[in-house]
């Protein structure tokens, strides 16, 4: 699937024994983006002439040429990748440490909103410390962990208490759309004026 | 700025059966043009700035230029060769260079991934070694014995064959694909693909058709080429970057990828570099 | 492989070396002029058909006219 990066496009994709990779959305054949490929078995292939890669980013295959063993040198960039409590993070460069755990939080869905996270903050009313926005709606406590694209776009995590029931469930579900609405109410008027 | 050297060029800018006293508004190259029937029956091509354009019909298309051309349009000599079924497919509009619609079709290597069970099917991935070469005296990109199997080479086509292929670049936008006629051997079908420049980024693709096939409903052979071609948009909207690299400096091309260096190599010589990226990034 | 045409050396000799990392091949270039460029690659011959391939293109400063492939006889250090 496509996702963003400070670094650009990212391909994200989870093999079939289930680990997480990401690579630069550009496949070094002849530039097809990757999140348009398919997972086959531990590889990425890309859709346009197939080429595949592993999960370390070099490519094993070049179908046109199938005597060929690909070199190691010919590879896609990759980013650093976590996959932990529901969340999968990806880096760019080399952090010293681990992305945060949320315990005793749940993910529950994700959603992207056009707006920034100034416009954000101003409809929830709150700040966000260290990417996480502790919003609370009809006494009940939702948390936004959010991911910007750019200016006027964020990515925007919910989590919910872990023990939440699924009443509680949809009601934060709903509560995270309302939100989402006054934001890019918000960043639409800031357009306007 | 240097001079577009593309814009001396023949363009495909309408159906010749869809032309009327009303017209069609579309574009060349950014500029705004309208094409319609004039008083006389013959087609009228007005730029910007109402000047008249010059304009031709051939091939089933409305032809016109924002410059002066100096030759006529490309010959395709077997458009007009008897029992030749000549199929308008229609137009396709994609968001992406007209060089790089062009460079996808001459490329095969794709058929397997991207057209899976139409022309092409793995495990028959593999790209033959074939000749390109470019023709001085009509000044044209040729590839020839290229050879690919196909599990249904086209309308007519039961079953898998090896199919045997020309490719054929007569002008920067327009390619001609000659292609092995299951009910005719030793002639050719002809699959051509027009590209009108509507802008660097933009193109409305036209293909067209003269096939040796008097079985296969019009429909069909329509919709089989506009399958084949709405396969292909979800590819070039989707290459990095928009515009068709000249310097392959972030790629890596193959032997398989001959045919496109070629095309490129062409395009670089005589400096038609409208949808080109120049340097690589 | 010899590589003929018009360049400036400066220019694409980075550019070919470049190109000769990413495909894994080790070359060494040795005559560099503005109208020829001869370079020792060994490697399966696909991967000298891509180098083949990238360098026929090039950077859009340099014009290639021809490159000529010769098998090498005694391996040049
Ligand atoms: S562009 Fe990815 S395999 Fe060709
Ligand atoms: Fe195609």
């Amino acid at each position: 699937m496509p996702a963003q990066s400070p670094a650009g496009p990212v391909a994200l994709w989870r093999s079939r024994s289930g680990r997480a990779a990401a690579f630069a959305d550009r496949c070094p054949h002849r530039g097809m983006r990757l999140s348009h490929g398919f997972v086959r078995g531990e590889t990425l292939a890309c859709i346009y002439h197939g080429w595949s890669y592993a999960k370390a980013g070099n490519c094993l295959r070049i179908p046109a040429h199938p005597a060929l063993a690909p070199p190691d040198t010919i590879r896609v960039a990759t980013l650093r990748v976590e996959d932990g409590g529901g969340i999968i993070w990806i880096s760019v460069g080399e952090p010293a440490a681990g992305p945060p755990r949320f315990e005793g939080l749940a993910p529950l869905r994700s959603m992207v909103l056009e707006a920034g996270i100034v416009a954000l903050e101003a409809a929830a009313g709150t700040k966000a410390a260290e990417g996480l926005l502790d919003y609370t709606h009809d006494d009940r406590a939702v948390w936004l962990l959010l991911a910007p694209e750019g200016q006027a776009r964020t990515l925007m995590h919910v989590l919910v208490d872990e023990d939440s029931n699924p009443d509680e469930r949809i009601a934060a579900s709903r509560a995270a759309e309302a939100l989402r609405g006054a934001a890019e109410d918000i960043a639409r008027g800031g357009i306007a004026r | 700025m240097t001079r577009n050297t593309m814009i001396d060029g023949w363009y495909p800018v309408s159906l010749a059966s869809q032309l009327d006293a009303h017209g069609r508004r579309t574009a060349l190259m950014g500029e705004p043009i309208a094409v319609r029937r004039g008083e006389d029956g013959n087609a009228k091509v007005t730029g910007g700035n109402g000047r008249d354009l010059p304009t031709c019909i051939r091939y089933g298309h409305v032809w016109s230029s924002l410059g002066d051309p100096q030759k006529p349009l490309f010959a395709i000599p077997e458009a007009d060769q008897p029992g030749r079924r000549l199929v308008d497919v229609g137009v396709v509009r994609v968001r992406c260079s007209p060089l790089r619609a062009v460079e996808n079709f001459l490329d095969i290597a794709h058929f397997p991934f991207v057209h899976t069970d139409i022309l092409g099917a793995e495990p028959h991935t593999e790209v033959q070694n074939y000749k390109v070469e470019i023709r001085e005296d009509e000044d044209e990109v040729w590839a020839t014995q290229v050879k690919f199997y196909q599990p249904q080479a086209a309308k007519s086509a039961e079953g898998g064959i090896t199919t045997e292929y020309m490719y054929r670049v007569p002008a920067p936008t327009c390619s001609i694909l000659y292609k092995t006629c299951p009910p005719r051997p030793g002639e050719w079908d002809v699959i051509t693909l027009f590209v009108q420049p509507l802008a660097e980024d933009l193109c409305d693709v036209w293909p067209w058709m003269a096939l040796f096939d008097d079985e296969t409903p019009m429909t069909d052979l329509i919709h089989f080429q506009q399958t084949i071609f709405v396969q292909d948009r979800s590819i070039l909207e989707n290459q990095i970057p928009g515009l068709l690299p000249l310097d392959p400096g972030m790629e890596i091309p193959t032997r398989a990828d001959l045919t496109s260096v070629a095309y490129r190599r062409w395009l670089k010589r005589h400096g038609y570099t409208y949808g080109a990226q120049l340097v690589a990034q | 492989m010899t590589i003929l045409g018009e360049f400036e050396a400066a220019s694409f000799l980075p550019w070919i070396e470049r190109h000769a990392a990413k495909l894994g091949l080790v070359q060494a270039i040795c005559v560099a002029g503005p109208d020829r460029i001869e370079l020792d690659i060994a490697g399966p011959a696909e991967l000298i058909d891509m180098m083949e391939m990238g360098c026929s293109l090039g950077p859009i400063d340099v014009w290639v006219e021809a490159i000529h492939r010769a098998p090498i006889e005694c391996e040049s250090g």
